[in-house]
Formats: C-alpha cells, sequence, structure tokens
C-alpha cells in the first residue's frame, strides 16, 4: 500500500463506482423486461422500439466502459483513464436523460430509475473532477 | 470481515427498491385514497386521507435518508447484522408496497407495512450511530 501521504484514491468514488456497477446492471435487466412489456402492451412502431432497444445496449457497453476506467484511474492514481471516463460520464448522462424524458413511452418506474442513474452520473463527475485535482496537483501529470 | 461480500450490494440494491416503490406511491396514491372512503365521498375527506397518507410516505423518506447515511457513511456498511436485517425487511416492503399498488388497499395497511419496515431498520440504524460514535465499537 502507498504510505499516508501518497493514498490520493478518493474512496467515496471508489464506493459510488462499486454501487453504480451493481444499479447498472439492474437498471439494464430491468430495462429489457420493461421493453417486453411496453412491445406487448403498448402500440409501438417498430422502429421506436428498435432504436429504444440499440440504444440500451450501446448504453450498456458505454456504462461498463466508464466504470471499469474509472476504477482503475482511481485506484492506480493515473490522471489519463480518470479523464476518460469523465468524458464518458456525458454520453452515458445523455442516456439516461434520454430515457427519462425523450422517449416514445415512459413507465414511472422507468422515470424513477432514470432519475437514480442521473443523481449517481453527477455525483461521479463532481467527485472525479475533485480527484483529478488532486492527482494533478501532487503527482507528475502523465 | 476484511472483504467485500454479497451483502453490501445486495443491500444497497433492496433499499433502492423499496426506495423506488415509495416514491412511485407518492404518484399513484389516488386508487388507495378512494379505495379508503365509502362510496360518495366528499373532497374534504379527500383531503383528509390524501394529507395522512402523505406524512406517512414523508416520514418514510426521512427514515430512508437515515438509513442511507447511515449506510454511505460506513457506520453500518460492513456490519454482517443489520445488513441482512435491512436486505429481509426491505425486501419484505418492496413486494407488500407492490401488493399495495397493485391490489390498491387501503390506507391503514400503509401504516402498518410502515411501522414494520421502515421504523425499525431506521431504529437499528440510529442504535449502529450511537454504538460507532458515542461508545466507539467499531463493528467489522
Amino acid at each position: 500500500m502507498a504510505p499516508r501521504g501518497r493514498r490520493l484514491s478518493s474512496i467515496s468514488l471508489e464506493i459510488l463506482l462499486f454501487l453504480n456497477g451493481w444499479y447498472s446492471a439492474t437498471y439494464f435487466l430491468l430495462e429489457l423486461f420493461v421493453f417486453m412489456y411496453k412491445g406487448l402492451l403498448l402500440p409501438y412502431p417498430t422502429a421506436n422500439l428498435v432504436l429504444d432497444l440499440v440504444m440500451l445496449f450501446l448504453y450498456l457497453g458505454i456504462e461498463i466502459i466508464r466504470l471499469f476506467f474509472a476504477t482503475k484511474g482511481n485506484l492506480c492514481q493515473r490522471m489519463m483513464p480518470l479523464a476518460i471516463s469523465l468524458a464518458m460520464t456525458f454520453p452515458s448522462a445523455m442516456m439516461a436523460f434520454y430515457y427519462l424524458l425523450l422517449q416514445t413511452y415512459v413507465l414511472r418506474l422507468e422515470a424513477v430509475m432514470s432519475t437514480i442513474l442521473l443523481l449517481f452520473c453527477g455525483l461521479e463527475l463532481v467527485l472525479e473532477v475533485i480527484t483529478l485535482t488532486t492527482f494533478s496537483r501532487i503527482l507528475r501529470p502523465y | 470481515m476484511g472483504r467485500i461480500s454479497g451483502l453490501v450490494p445486495s443491500r444497497f440494491l433492496t433499499l433502492l427498491a423499496h426506495l423506488v416503490i415509495v416514491i412511485t406511491i407518492f404518484w399513484t396514491r389516488d386508487n388507495n385514497i378512494q379505495a379508503s372512503l365509502p362510496p360518495h365521498f366528499t373532497s374534504e375527506e379527500y383531503e383528509k386521507e390524501d394529507s395522512k397518507l402523505v406524512t406517512a410516505l414523508s416520514i418514510t423518506l426521512g427514515l430512508f435518508l437515515v438509513e442511507l447515511a447511515g449506510f454511505f457513511s460506513g457506520v453500518s456498511m460492513f456490519n454482517s447484522t443489520q445488513s441482512l436485517f435491512s436486505i429481509g425487511v426491505h425486501c419484505c416492503a418492496a413486494v407488500s408496497l407492490a401488493f399495495f399498488i397493485f391490489e390498491s388497499w387501503e390506507c391503514s395497511t400503509y401504516w402498518c407495512i410502515f411501522a414494520f419496515c421502515s421504523v425499525l431498520p431506521a431504529c437499528t440504524e440510529v442504535m449502529m450511530f450511537i454504538a460507532v460514535f458515542v461508545l466507539k465499537k467499531k463493528s467489522f
């Protein structure tokens, strides 16, 4: 373990990222079932349903990469992975915003879950910026 | 225990499930209020029932904040007993509240669910807070 003065990783960020991973997995599974439910029950133009489903899988990919880079950057105290993860927070947040407001049909359940996802993204954004400034002040820039 | 087990994510997810259903009930409480009133009711009776249910839901949210504060600050995150109890109780709450919404139960049943599934874990959480901050007992 790094000595006291050199341990710069943010533990709050680590907790948030760990829980965000589990929450995103749950969100993905839930959305799959919700799309099955909506596809059967509501009158969907086929193109819209396909678009929403494709966005869901894209979201899964982006989220996995984002969380992976964020934990690696935070724990190894490197700035580049953390910066990549910061950049990927924006498409992630836009996806959650799409599922909250711009979808064809939005269920109440989806609205609540997407809001919680946006909260996660917002908190991680703030913590990542703080961690990046901590790293850049004390470590040599990589 | 010195390692991350499955208890931490399970506890977080069941807590969140309960929270999501409580927020949904805020939105869809019309059915439940009409289920607790006689077939012909005045708007004052409706307002009274509505304010009672909103009070119960708001107190539930407040107790959620207590429990989430205890969880995120690390006070009870790694305590197996509190985690198991919390998981069990919030699971029961999520299932009963799902029935509450779909079967349009009356508002008095919400108070039972609230007492058992929101007050109890908040009380044990407060006891954890006291144990850690006042009695200085590290519980892992």
